[in-house]
Protein backbone atom coordinates (compact mmCIF):
# COMPACT_ATOMS: atom_id res chain seq x y z
CA UNK A 1 0.00 0.00 0.00
CA UNK A 2 2.69 2.43 0.69
CA UNK A 3 4.20 2.43 -2.68
CA UNK A 4 0.40 2.38 -4.46
CA UNK A 5 0.49 5.66 -1.96
CA UNK A 6 3.81 6.84 -3.28
CA UNK A 7 2.53 6.47 -6.89
CA UNK A 8 -0.63 8.58 -6.12
CA UNK A 9 1.79 11.63 -4.80
CA UNK A 10 4.08 11.25 -8.12
CA UNK A 11 0.85 11.53 -9.84
CA UNK A 12 -0.51 14.35 -7.99
CA UNK A 13 2.88 16.78 -8.04
CA UNK A 14 3.71 15.58 -11.51
CA UNK A 15 1.03 17.65 -13.12
CA UNK A 16 0.10 21.53 -12.13
CA UNK A 17 -3.63 20.98 -11.19
CA UNK A 18 -2.51 21.21 -7.29
CA UNK A 19 -0.40 24.52 -7.65
CA UNK A 20 -3.73 26.15 -9.61
CA UNK A 21 -5.62 25.23 -6.76
CA UNK A 22 -3.81 25.64 -3.96
CA UNK A 23 -2.98 29.22 -5.32
CA UNK A 24 -6.76 29.76 -5.70
CA UNK A 25 -7.79 28.96 -2.57
CA UNK A 26 -5.22 31.51 -0.45
CA UNK A 27 -6.44 34.07 -2.48
CA UNK A 28 -9.72 33.48 -1.61
CA UNK A 29 -9.19 32.58 1.64
CA UNK A 30 -7.18 35.76 1.91
CA UNK A 31 -9.90 37.59 0.14
CA UNK A 32 -12.46 36.76 2.53
CA UNK A 33 -10.59 37.33 5.41
CA UNK A 34 -9.97 41.38 4.07
CA UNK A 35 -13.08 41.26 3.14
CA UNK A 36 -14.59 40.11 6.55
CA UNK A 37 -11.84 42.43 8.26
CA UNK A 38 -12.91 45.51 6.89
CA UNK A 39 -16.52 45.43 7.29
CA UNK A 40 -15.77 44.15 10.76
CA UNK A 41 -17.60 46.41 12.97
CA UNK A 42 -19.58 48.02 10.60
CA UNK A 43 -23.09 48.23 11.73
CA UNK A 44 -24.71 48.02 8.31
CA UNK A 45 -22.57 44.87 7.53
CA UNK A 46 -23.89 42.81 10.68
CA UNK A 47 -19.94 41.71 11.39
CA UNK A 48 -18.58 41.90 14.87
CA UNK A 49 -16.49 43.97 15.54
CA UNK A 50 -12.53 43.53 15.62
CA UNK A 51 -11.38 42.02 19.37
CA UNK A 52 -14.52 40.74 19.81
CA UNK A 53 -14.53 36.82 19.67
CA UNK A 54 -17.34 36.63 17.68
CA UNK A 55 -15.04 38.22 15.00
CA UNK A 56 -12.01 35.88 15.43
CA UNK A 57 -13.82 33.07 15.33
CA UNK A 58 -15.66 34.14 12.05
CA UNK A 59 -12.34 35.16 10.70
CA UNK A 60 -10.58 32.00 11.81
CA UNK A 61 -13.25 29.82 9.47
CA UNK A 62 -12.30 31.76 6.70
CA UNK A 63 -10.51 29.00 5.39
CA UNK A 64 -13.50 26.28 5.35
CA UNK A 65 -15.17 28.48 2.79
CA UNK A 66 -12.87 26.85 -0.07
CA UNK A 67 -13.31 23.46 0.86
CA UNK A 68 -15.10 23.33 -2.77
CA UNK A 69 -11.15 23.27 -4.33
CA UNK A 70 -9.74 20.55 -2.25
CA UNK A 71 -13.40 18.73 -2.98
CA UNK A 72 -12.31 19.47 -6.73
CA UNK A 73 -8.96 18.70 -6.18
CA UNK A 74 -9.85 14.74 -4.81
CA UNK A 75 -12.22 14.82 -7.57
CA UNK A 76 -9.58 15.29 -10.20
CA UNK A 77 -6.98 13.13 -8.73
CA UNK A 78 -9.88 10.01 -9.24
CA UNK A 79 -11.40 11.09 -12.61
CA UNK A 80 -8.12 11.54 -14.49
CA UNK A 81 -7.55 8.69 -14.66
CA UNK A 82 -10.86 8.08 -16.58
CA UNK A 83 -10.65 11.42 -18.40
CA UNK A 84 -6.64 10.93 -19.61
CA UNK A 85 -7.25 6.55 -19.86
CA UNK A 86 -4.69 6.70 -17.48
CA UNK A 87 -6.56 3.81 -15.43
CA UNK A 88 -5.36 1.07 -18.23
CA UNK A 89 -1.90 1.32 -16.66
CA UNK A 90 -2.67 1.84 -13.62
CA UNK A 91 -5.10 -1.14 -13.19
CA UNK A 92 -2.30 -3.15 -15.29
CA UNK A 93 -0.16 -2.04 -12.62
CA UNK A 94 -2.82 -2.79 -9.80
CA UNK A 95 -5.29 -5.23 -10.45
CA UNK A 96 -7.19 -4.94 -7.40
CA UNK A 97 -8.78 -1.81 -8.04
CA UNK A 98 -9.78 -1.11 -4.34
CA UNK A 99 -6.60 -0.71 -3.62
CA UNK A 100 -5.85 1.81 -5.89
CA UNK A 101 -8.95 3.90 -4.32
CA UNK A 102 -7.79 3.14 -0.88
CA UNK A 103 -4.59 4.28 -1.56
CA UNK A 104 -5.86 7.74 -3.55
CA UNK A 105 -7.92 7.96 -0.17
CA UNK A 106 -5.29 8.26 2.28
CA UNK A 107 -2.38 9.73 -0.32
CA UNK A 108 -5.06 12.52 -0.83
CA UNK A 109 -6.16 13.20 3.05
CA UNK A 110 -2.40 12.97 3.68
CA UNK A 111 -0.98 15.64 0.68
CA UNK A 112 -4.27 18.01 1.45
CA UNK A 113 -2.69 18.21 4.99
CA UNK A 114 0.06 20.49 3.63
CA UNK A 115 -2.65 22.56 1.47
CA UNK A 116 -4.93 23.06 4.56
CA UNK A 117 -1.70 24.29 6.42
CA UNK A 118 -0.89 26.99 3.89
CA UNK A 119 -4.36 28.11 3.21
CA UNK A 120 -4.77 28.32 6.94
CA UNK A 121 -1.49 30.23 7.69
CA UNK A 122 -1.74 32.34 4.71
CA UNK A 123 -5.40 33.36 5.77
CA UNK A 124 -4.05 33.93 9.97
CA UNK A 125 -1.39 36.31 8.49
CA UNK A 126 -4.11 38.35 7.26
CA UNK A 127 -6.10 38.62 9.94
CA UNK A 128 -3.28 38.94 11.91
CA UNK A 129 -1.99 41.67 9.80
CA UNK A 130 -5.05 43.34 8.84
CA UNK A 131 -6.64 43.19 12.25
CA UNK A 132 -4.10 44.48 13.98
CA UNK A 133 -3.69 47.13 12.28
CA UNK A 134 -6.79 47.98 13.02
CA UNK A 135 -6.37 47.77 16.67
CA UNK A 136 -7.26 44.36 17.63
CA UNK A 137 -4.39 41.35 17.53
CA UNK A 138 -6.72 38.11 18.01
CA UNK A 139 -6.88 36.86 21.24
CA UNK A 140 -5.48 33.48 20.80
CA UNK A 141 -7.66 31.99 22.96
CA UNK A 142 -8.85 28.09 22.43
CA UNK A 143 -12.24 28.97 20.90
CA UNK A 144 -9.90 31.13 18.34
CA UNK A 145 -7.61 28.14 17.97
CA UNK A 146 -10.02 25.37 17.74
CA UNK A 147 -12.24 27.45 15.28
CA UNK A 148 -8.54 27.38 13.22
CA UNK A 149 -7.58 23.44 13.18
CA UNK A 150 -11.20 22.78 12.31
CA UNK A 151 -11.37 25.15 9.27
CA UNK A 152 -7.94 23.47 8.05
CA UNK A 153 -9.23 19.40 8.82
CA UNK A 154 -12.53 20.25 6.92
CA UNK A 155 -10.34 20.97 3.95
CA UNK A 156 -8.36 17.43 3.95
CA UNK A 157 -12.02 15.93 4.61
CA UNK A 158 -13.22 18.07 1.70
CA UNK A 159 -10.18 16.13 -0.49
CA UNK A 160 -11.32 12.64 0.84
CA UNK A 161 -14.98 13.26 -0.09
CA UNK A 162 -13.94 14.48 -3.63
CA UNK A 163 -11.92 11.55 -4.00
CA UNK A 164 -14.54 9.42 -2.73
CA UNK A 165 -17.47 11.52 -5.31
CA UNK A 166 -15.04 10.78 -8.50
CA UNK A 167 -14.44 7.07 -7.71
CA UNK A 168 -18.33 6.99 -7.69
CA UNK A 169 -18.92 9.08 -10.74
CA UNK A 170 -15.56 9.03 -13.13
CA UNK A 171 -16.54 11.72 -14.99
CA UNK A 172 -14.69 14.51 -14.57
CA UNK A 173 -17.01 17.37 -15.79
CA UNK A 174 -20.10 16.12 -14.42
CA UNK A 175 -18.38 15.07 -11.33
CA UNK A 176 -17.47 18.85 -10.20
CA UNK A 177 -19.98 20.82 -11.91
CA UNK A 178 -22.39 17.93 -9.64
CA UNK A 179 -21.01 19.08 -6.54
CA UNK A 180 -20.62 22.93 -7.44
CA UNK A 181 -24.79 22.79 -7.93
CA UNK A 182 -25.42 20.70 -5.04
CA UNK A 183 -23.54 22.68 -2.59
CA UNK A 184 -24.59 26.29 -4.31
CA UNK A 185 -27.86 25.58 -5.14
CA UNK A 186 -29.20 22.59 -3.64
CA UNK A 187 -28.01 22.82 0.70
CA UNK A 188 -29.16 26.43 0.47
CA UNK A 189 -32.58 25.54 -0.95
CA UNK A 190 -32.78 22.81 1.71
CA UNK A 191 -31.30 24.80 4.44
CA UNK A 192 -33.79 28.13 3.67
CA UNK A 193 -37.31 25.55 3.21
CA UNK A 194 -38.78 25.18 7.11
CA UNK A 195 -40.12 21.61 5.80
CA UNK A 196 -36.65 20.56 4.96
CA UNK A 197 -34.37 22.51 7.12
CA UNK A 198 -34.74 19.96 9.93
CA UNK A 199 -32.39 17.63 7.27
CA UNK A 200 -29.83 20.03 6.35
CA UNK A 201 -27.64 19.38 9.56
CA UNK A 202 -27.21 15.56 8.43
CA UNK A 203 -26.16 17.12 4.93
CA UNK A 204 -22.52 17.77 3.92
CA UNK A 205 -23.07 21.58 4.29
CA UNK A 206 -25.03 21.25 8.25
CA UNK A 207 -21.60 18.88 8.58
CA UNK A 208 -19.23 21.51 7.66
CA UNK A 209 -21.22 24.34 9.08
CA UNK A 210 -20.77 22.28 12.06
CA UNK A 211 -17.27 22.10 12.03
CA UNK A 212 -16.62 25.54 11.78
CA UNK A 213 -19.91 28.24 12.38
CA UNK A 214 -19.45 30.06 15.25
CA UNK A 215 -23.25 32.48 15.04
CA UNK A 216 -26.10 31.31 15.83
CA UNK A 217 -27.71 29.33 12.62
CA UNK A 218 -30.11 26.26 12.52
CA UNK A 219 -29.55 23.43 14.42
CA UNK A 220 -26.46 21.60 13.80
CA UNK A 221 -24.51 18.71 15.22
CA UNK A 222 -21.16 19.59 17.58
CA UNK A 223 -18.34 20.49 15.70
CA UNK A 224 -16.92 16.21 15.98
CA UNK A 225 -19.89 14.70 14.98
CA UNK A 226 -19.86 17.04 11.70
CA UNK A 227 -16.13 16.12 10.65
CA UNK A 228 -16.95 12.08 11.59
CA UNK A 229 -20.27 12.77 9.18
CA UNK A 230 -18.77 14.25 6.31
CA UNK A 231 -15.85 11.49 6.56
CA UNK A 232 -18.50 9.29 6.06
CA UNK A 233 -19.89 10.51 3.33
CA UNK A 234 -16.18 10.57 1.61
CA UNK A 235 -15.46 6.93 2.63
CA UNK A 236 -19.39 6.10 1.82
CA UNK A 237 -18.98 7.36 -1.90
CA UNK A 238 -15.58 5.63 -2.05
CA UNK A 239 -17.26 1.90 -1.00
CA UNK A 240 -20.29 2.66 -3.60
CA UNK A 241 -17.43 3.90 -6.17
CA UNK A 242 -15.56 1.08 -5.78
CA UNK A 243 -18.89 -1.40 -5.94
CA UNK A 244 -20.73 0.18 -8.40
CA UNK A 245 -18.24 2.19 -11.05
CA UNK A 246 -14.51 1.46 -10.63
CA UNK A 247 -15.31 -2.48 -11.21
CA UNK A 248 -16.83 -1.56 -14.70
CA UNK A 249 -14.89 -2.83 -17.38
CA UNK A 250 -11.69 -0.46 -18.82
CA UNK A 251 -12.72 -0.46 -22.65
CA UNK B 1 5.96 -17.94 -18.97
CA UNK B 2 2.94 -19.65 -21.43
CA UNK B 3 -0.18 -17.82 -22.12
CA UNK B 4 -3.09 -19.91 -21.76
CA UNK B 5 -6.44 -18.72 -23.43
CA UNK B 6 -9.51 -20.75 -22.67
CA UNK B 7 -12.77 -20.31 -23.65
CA UNK B 8 -12.95 -16.62 -23.63
CA UNK B 9 -16.23 -15.47 -24.10
CA UNK B 10 -18.03 -11.67 -24.27
CA UNK B 11 -21.52 -10.03 -25.05
CA UNK B 12 -21.55 -6.18 -25.61
CA UNK B 13 -25.15 -5.62 -25.94
CA UNK B 14 -26.55 -7.68 -28.76
CA UNK B 15 -23.12 -7.83 -30.35
CA UNK B 16 -21.19 -11.18 -29.12
CA UNK B 17 -17.41 -9.57 -29.04
CA UNK B 18 -15.27 -13.04 -28.44
CA UNK B 19 -17.09 -16.15 -28.60
CA UNK B 20 -15.70 -19.39 -26.98
CA UNK B 21 -12.16 -18.34 -27.77
CA UNK B 22 -9.45 -20.75 -26.91
CA UNK B 23 -5.63 -20.23 -27.85
CA UNK B 24 -2.41 -20.87 -26.28
CA UNK B 25 0.89 -18.56 -27.01
CA UNK B 26 4.28 -19.86 -25.77
CA UNK B 27 7.87 -18.49 -25.08
CA UNK B 28 10.62 -18.18 -27.24
CA UNK B 29 8.34 -16.89 -30.27
CA UNK B 30 6.85 -13.91 -31.74
CA UNK B 31 2.98 -14.74 -31.81
CA UNK B 32 0.70 -12.69 -34.41
CA UNK B 33 -2.69 -12.07 -32.98
CA UNK B 34 -4.54 -11.35 -36.69
CA UNK B 35 -8.05 -10.52 -37.09
CA UNK B 36 -9.85 -7.50 -38.87
CA UNK B 37 -11.19 -4.60 -37.20
CA UNK B 38 -13.80 -5.38 -34.99
CA UNK B 39 -13.05 -9.19 -34.64
CA UNK B 40 -12.32 -8.79 -30.58
CA UNK B 41 -8.88 -8.77 -30.60
CA UNK B 42 -8.74 -6.00 -28.22
CA UNK B 43 -11.57 -7.12 -26.04
CA UNK B 44 -9.77 -10.44 -25.79
CA UNK B 45 -6.45 -8.65 -24.94
CA UNK B 46 -8.33 -6.70 -22.32
CA UNK B 47 -9.98 -10.12 -20.74
CA UNK B 48 -6.99 -11.66 -20.20
CA UNK B 49 -5.77 -8.81 -18.50
CA UNK B 50 -8.06 -8.12 -15.94
CA UNK B 51 -9.21 -5.26 -17.54
CA UNK B 52 -12.30 -6.41 -18.61
CA UNK B 53 -14.53 -9.44 -17.17
CA UNK B 54 -15.59 -11.92 -19.54
CA UNK B 55 -18.87 -13.60 -19.67
CA UNK B 56 -17.05 -16.93 -19.29
CA UNK B 57 -13.79 -18.46 -19.39
CA UNK B 58 -10.09 -17.76 -18.20
CA UNK B 59 -6.74 -16.74 -19.46
CA UNK B 60 -3.86 -17.77 -17.09
CA UNK B 61 0.17 -16.69 -17.09
CA UNK B 62 1.85 -20.15 -16.63
CA UNK B 63 -1.27 -21.25 -14.43
CA UNK B 64 -2.33 -17.72 -12.73
CA UNK B 65 -4.64 -15.27 -13.65
CA UNK B 66 -3.70 -11.94 -14.34
CA UNK B 67 -5.14 -10.20 -11.47
CA UNK B 68 -3.59 -13.02 -8.84
CA UNK B 69 0.33 -12.34 -10.10
CA UNK B 70 2.42 -11.34 -7.87
CA UNK B 71 3.62 -8.23 -8.96
CA UNK B 72 1.98 -8.25 -12.10
CA UNK B 73 4.46 -5.60 -14.11
CA UNK B 74 7.20 -7.69 -13.85
CA UNK B 75 5.79 -10.72 -15.10
CA UNK B 76 3.72 -9.07 -17.98
CA UNK B 77 3.89 -6.01 -19.67
CA UNK B 78 1.01 -4.88 -22.45
CA UNK B 79 0.78 -1.56 -24.66
CA UNK B 80 -2.89 -1.27 -24.94
CA UNK B 81 -3.44 2.12 -26.15
CA UNK B 82 -1.62 5.40 -25.45
CA UNK B 83 -2.79 6.42 -22.54
CA UNK B 84 -1.20 9.14 -20.41
CA UNK B 85 -1.68 12.68 -18.75
CA UNK B 86 -1.13 14.95 -21.60
CA UNK B 87 0.54 17.49 -18.85
CA UNK B 88 2.51 14.84 -17.44
CA UNK B 89 6.37 14.52 -18.81
CA UNK B 90 6.92 11.18 -20.19
CA UNK B 91 10.20 10.39 -17.62
CA UNK B 92 7.29 11.13 -14.87
CA UNK B 93 4.74 8.96 -16.48
CA UNK B 94 7.36 6.31 -16.05
CA UNK B 95 8.02 6.93 -12.39
CA UNK B 96 4.31 6.70 -11.04
CA UNK B 97 4.28 2.87 -12.35
CA UNK B 98 7.72 2.31 -10.87
CA UNK B 99 6.60 3.58 -7.91
CA UNK B 100 3.06 1.49 -8.05
CA UNK B 101 5.40 -1.65 -8.86
CA UNK B 102 8.04 -1.17 -6.27
CA UNK B 103 10.78 -0.74 -8.78
CA UNK B 104 13.58 1.91 -8.64
CA UNK B 105 13.01 4.93 -10.74
CA UNK B 106 16.07 4.77 -12.74
CA UNK B 107 14.35 1.77 -14.68
CA UNK B 108 12.13 5.11 -16.21
CA UNK B 109 15.17 6.03 -18.09
CA UNK B 110 16.70 2.46 -19.11
CA UNK B 111 13.49 1.87 -20.55
CA UNK B 112 13.25 5.59 -22.19
CA UNK B 113 16.65 4.94 -23.71
CA UNK B 114 15.61 1.38 -24.46
CA UNK B 115 12.84 2.30 -26.89
CA UNK B 116 14.59 5.36 -28.52
CA UNK B 117 12.77 7.98 -26.60
CA UNK B 118 15.77 9.46 -23.79
CA UNK B 119 15.87 13.03 -25.15
CA UNK B 120 12.22 13.38 -25.43
CA UNK B 121 11.98 12.06 -21.69
CA UNK B 122 11.87 15.59 -19.83
CA UNK B 123 9.39 16.47 -22.26
CA UNK B 124 5.05 16.63 -22.11
CA UNK B 125 3.56 13.25 -23.11
CA UNK B 126 1.20 15.14 -25.05
CA UNK B 127 3.23 16.85 -27.25
CA UNK B 128 4.27 13.66 -28.69
CA UNK B 129 4.06 12.80 -31.93
CA UNK B 130 1.50 9.25 -32.68
CA UNK B 131 5.30 7.35 -33.21
CA UNK B 132 6.37 8.80 -30.07
CA UNK B 133 3.69 7.67 -27.65
CA UNK B 134 3.62 3.95 -29.36
CA UNK B 135 7.02 4.19 -27.78
CA UNK B 136 6.08 5.54 -24.51
CA UNK B 137 3.38 2.94 -24.62
CA UNK B 138 6.35 0.46 -25.03
CA UNK B 139 8.09 1.71 -22.43
CA UNK B 140 6.11 1.79 -20.13
CA UNK B 141 5.48 -2.13 -21.01
CA UNK B 142 9.24 -2.63 -20.74
CA UNK B 143 9.26 -1.29 -16.90
CA UNK B 144 9.63 -4.18 -15.22
CA UNK B 145 11.53 -6.32 -17.41
CA UNK B 146 8.61 -8.99 -17.82
CA UNK B 147 8.76 -12.12 -19.56
CA UNK B 148 5.34 -11.81 -20.93
CA UNK B 149 5.20 -8.95 -23.65
CA UNK B 150 1.12 -8.37 -24.50
CA UNK B 151 1.04 -5.93 -27.49
CA UNK B 152 -1.99 -4.19 -29.58
CA UNK B 153 -1.72 -3.12 -32.94
CA UNK B 154 1.71 -1.21 -31.98
CA UNK B 155 2.80 -0.35 -35.22
CA UNK B 156 -0.13 2.12 -35.44
CA UNK B 157 1.36 5.17 -36.00
CA UNK B 158 5.11 4.75 -36.35
CA UNK B 159 7.24 5.59 -39.59
CA UNK B 160 8.49 2.64 -41.73
CA UNK B 161 12.02 3.34 -39.90
CA UNK B 162 10.04 3.16 -36.68
CA UNK B 163 8.36 0.12 -38.03
CA UNK B 164 11.44 -1.58 -39.16
CA UNK B 165 13.09 -1.41 -35.80
CA UNK B 166 9.55 -2.42 -33.91
CA UNK B 167 10.02 -5.41 -35.82
CA UNK B 168 13.55 -6.25 -34.58
CA UNK B 169 13.00 -4.98 -31.61
CA UNK B 170 10.16 -7.79 -31.13
CA UNK B 171 12.62 -10.34 -32.79
CA UNK B 172 15.11 -9.84 -30.53
CA UNK B 173 12.76 -9.44 -26.56
CA UNK B 174 11.20 -13.38 -27.92
CA UNK B 175 13.98 -14.64 -29.83
CA UNK B 176 17.13 -13.53 -28.21
CA UNK B 177 16.05 -13.26 -24.43
CA UNK B 178 13.09 -16.06 -24.87
CA UNK B 179 10.17 -13.92 -23.98
CA UNK B 180 6.61 -14.56 -25.12
CA UNK B 181 5.42 -12.12 -27.07
CA UNK B 182 1.39 -11.91 -28.29
CA UNK B 183 1.04 -9.08 -30.50
CA UNK B 184 -2.27 -7.88 -32.76
CA UNK B 185 -2.51 -6.69 -36.02
CA UNK B 186 -5.21 -6.26 -38.39
CA UNK B 187 -2.41 -6.84 -41.24
CA UNK B 188 -1.58 -9.73 -42.47
CA UNK B 189 1.79 -8.17 -43.67
CA UNK B 190 2.64 -6.59 -40.73
CA UNK B 191 3.05 -9.57 -38.70
CA UNK B 192 4.40 -11.06 -41.76
CA UNK B 193 8.10 -11.08 -41.40
CA UNK B 194 7.88 -10.94 -37.43
CA UNK B 195 5.78 -13.51 -36.14
CA UNK B 196 6.99 -17.48 -36.06
CA UNK B 197 2.52 -18.31 -35.21
CA UNK B 198 -0.14 -16.70 -35.89
CA UNK B 199 -3.81 -16.75 -34.07
CA UNK B 200 -6.60 -15.80 -36.75
CA UNK B 201 -9.97 -14.88 -35.18
CA UNK B 202 -12.67 -13.24 -37.44
CA UNK B 203 -16.23 -12.37 -35.63
CA UNK B 204 -14.68 -13.37 -32.18
CA UNK B 205 -14.01 -16.65 -33.42
CA UNK B 206 -10.70 -18.81 -33.55
CA UNK B 207 -10.09 -19.22 -37.87
CA UNK B 208 -6.97 -20.66 -37.64
CA UNK B 209 -3.67 -21.26 -35.33
CA UNK B 210 -0.34 -22.37 -36.05
CA UNK B 211 3.21 -21.90 -36.92
CA UNK B 212 3.43 -19.20 -39.91
CA UNK B 213 5.12 -21.60 -42.40
CA UNK B 214 2.75 -24.21 -41.71
CA UNK B 215 -0.34 -22.22 -42.62
CA UNK B 216 1.55 -20.75 -45.27
CA UNK B 217 1.89 -24.44 -46.63
CA UNK B 218 -1.82 -25.24 -45.62
CA UNK B 219 -3.01 -22.48 -47.49
CA UNK B 220 -1.26 -22.67 -50.43
CA UNK B 221 -2.58 -26.35 -50.71
CA UNK B 222 -5.55 -25.39 -50.45
CA UNK B 223 -4.87 -23.26 -53.98
CA UNK B 224 -5.42 -19.92 -52.59
CA UNK B 225 -2.78 -18.50 -53.97
CA UNK B 226 -2.02 -16.28 -57.27
CA UNK B 227 0.67 -15.49 -59.62
CA UNK B 228 0.57 -12.55 -62.07
CA UNK B 229 2.38 -13.53 -65.65
CA UNK B 230 3.34 -11.21 -68.73
CA UNK B 231 3.60 -12.86 -71.64
CA UNK B 232 2.84 -11.61 -75.52
CA UNK B 233 1.05 -15.07 -76.12
CA UNK B 234 -0.88 -14.43 -72.89
CA UNK B 235 -3.97 -15.61 -74.88
CA UNK B 236 -2.21 -19.10 -75.48
CA UNK B 237 -1.05 -19.71 -72.71
CA UNK B 238 -4.41 -18.80 -70.78
CA UNK B 239 -6.45 -21.46 -73.21
CA UNK B 240 -3.75 -23.98 -72.48
CA UNK B 241 -4.02 -23.19 -68.11
CA UNK B 242 -8.05 -23.13 -68.94
CA UNK B 243 -7.78 -26.13 -70.58
CA UNK B 244 -6.05 -27.61 -67.94
CA UNK B 245 -8.19 -26.56 -64.98
CA UNK B 246 -6.20 -24.04 -64.08
CA UNK B 247 -8.28 -20.61 -63.40
CA UNK B 248 -6.94 -17.74 -65.19
CA UNK B 249 -8.42 -14.67 -65.47
CA UNK B 250 -7.02 -11.91 -67.69
CA UNK B 251 -5.72 -8.74 -65.95
CA UNK B 252 -4.98 -6.98 -69.21
CA UNK B 253 -3.90 -7.16 -72.81
CA UNK B 254 -0.51 -9.80 -72.17
CA UNK B 255 -1.37 -10.28 -68.44
CA UNK B 256 -2.80 -12.78 -66.51
CA UNK B 257 -3.51 -14.05 -63.28
CA UNK B 258 -3.45 -17.41 -62.33
CA UNK B 259 -4.95 -18.61 -59.31
CA UNK B 260 -3.83 -22.42 -57.65
CA UNK B 261 -0.48 -22.51 -59.01
CA UNK B 262 3.31 -21.42 -57.50
CA UNK B 263 5.23 -18.87 -60.10
CA UNK B 264 7.55 -21.93 -60.12
CA UNK B 265 4.26 -24.24 -62.01
CA UNK B 266 3.44 -21.36 -64.17
CA UNK B 267 6.98 -21.25 -65.50
CA UNK B 268 7.10 -24.77 -66.56
CA UNK B 269 3.92 -25.30 -68.00
CA UNK B 270 4.56 -22.55 -70.17
CA UNK B 271 8.73 -23.69 -71.33
CA UNK B 272 6.74 -26.54 -71.68
CA UNK B 273 4.34 -25.08 -74.68
CA UNK B 274 7.05 -23.31 -75.83
CA UNK B 275 5.65 -19.80 -74.31
CA UNK B 276 7.91 -16.88 -74.13
CA UNK B 277 7.64 -15.18 -70.92
CA UNK B 278 8.43 -11.25 -70.04
CA UNK B 279 7.24 -11.17 -65.86
CA UNK B 280 6.44 -14.03 -63.54
CA UNK B 281 5.71 -13.44 -59.78
CA UNK B 282 3.97 -14.56 -57.15
CA UNK B 283 1.19 -12.24 -56.81
CA UNK B 284 -0.13 -13.40 -53.07
CA UNK B 285 0.25 -16.09 -51.09
CA UNK B 286 -2.34 -18.47 -50.01
CA UNK B 287 -1.88 -17.11 -46.80
CA UNK B 288 -2.72 -13.64 -47.80
CA UNK B 289 -5.91 -14.57 -50.08
CA UNK B 290 -6.69 -16.87 -46.83
CA UNK B 291 -6.85 -14.08 -44.66
CA UNK B 292 -8.36 -11.76 -47.51
CA UNK B 293 -11.48 -13.63 -47.69
CA UNK B 294 -11.58 -14.10 -44.16
CA UNK B 295 -11.54 -10.30 -43.52
CA UNK B 296 -13.16 -8.93 -46.78
CA UNK B 297 -16.78 -7.67 -45.58
CA UNK B 298 -15.89 -8.18 -42.26
CA UNK B 299 -14.37 -4.32 -41.68
CA UNK B 300 -16.75 -2.28 -39.91
CA UNK B 301 -14.97 0.87 -41.06
CA UNK B 302 -14.42 -0.49 -44.31
CA UNK B 303 -13.59 2.60 -45.77
CA UNK B 304 -11.12 4.16 -42.91
CA UNK B 305 -9.19 0.65 -43.04
CA UNK B 306 -8.77 0.26 -46.44
CA UNK B 307 -7.15 3.88 -46.87
CA UNK B 308 -5.10 2.90 -43.43
CA UNK B 309 -4.20 -0.89 -45.13
CA UNK B 310 -2.96 0.77 -48.06
CA UNK B 311 -0.94 3.24 -46.36
CA UNK B 312 0.52 0.89 -43.99
CA UNK B 313 1.44 -1.48 -46.81
CA UNK B 314 3.05 1.21 -48.73
CA UNK B 315 4.92 2.11 -45.40
CA UNK B 316 6.63 -1.35 -45.15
Amino acid sequence: MGRLVRSEWTKLLTTRVWLGLLLASCLLSVGFAVLLTAFAGNPQSGIPPVGSSQYEQLAFAVPANVTVLTLILGIIGTTQEYRHRTATPTFLATPRRGHVVIAKLLAYAVAAAPFALAVVAVTTLTVVLHAGARGAAPAWDADDLGVLARSGLALVVYAVIGVGLGALFRNQVGAIVGSLVYLFVVEPIIRSIPATAGVYKWLPGGALEAMTATFAGPDLLTAWQGGLLLLGYGLLAAVLGTLLAVRRDVV
Amino acid sequence: MQVEVRGLSKTFGPVRAVDDLSFTVAPGQVTGFLGPNGAGKTTTLRMALGLVTPDAGTTTFNGIRYADLPDPLRRVGAVLETAFHPARSGRNHLRVYCRAAGLPLRRADEVLDQVGLGPAGGRKAGGYSLGMRQRLGLATALLGDPAVLVLDEPANGLDPEGIQWLRGFLRHLAHAEGRTVLVSSHLLAEVDQTADRVVIVGAGKLVREGSLTQLRAGADADGAGTVLVRSPEAGRLAQELTAAGVPVEATGTEALTVTGLTAAEVGSRAFASGIELHELRAHSTGLEELYFRLTAGQEQFAAAGSADATDRQAAS
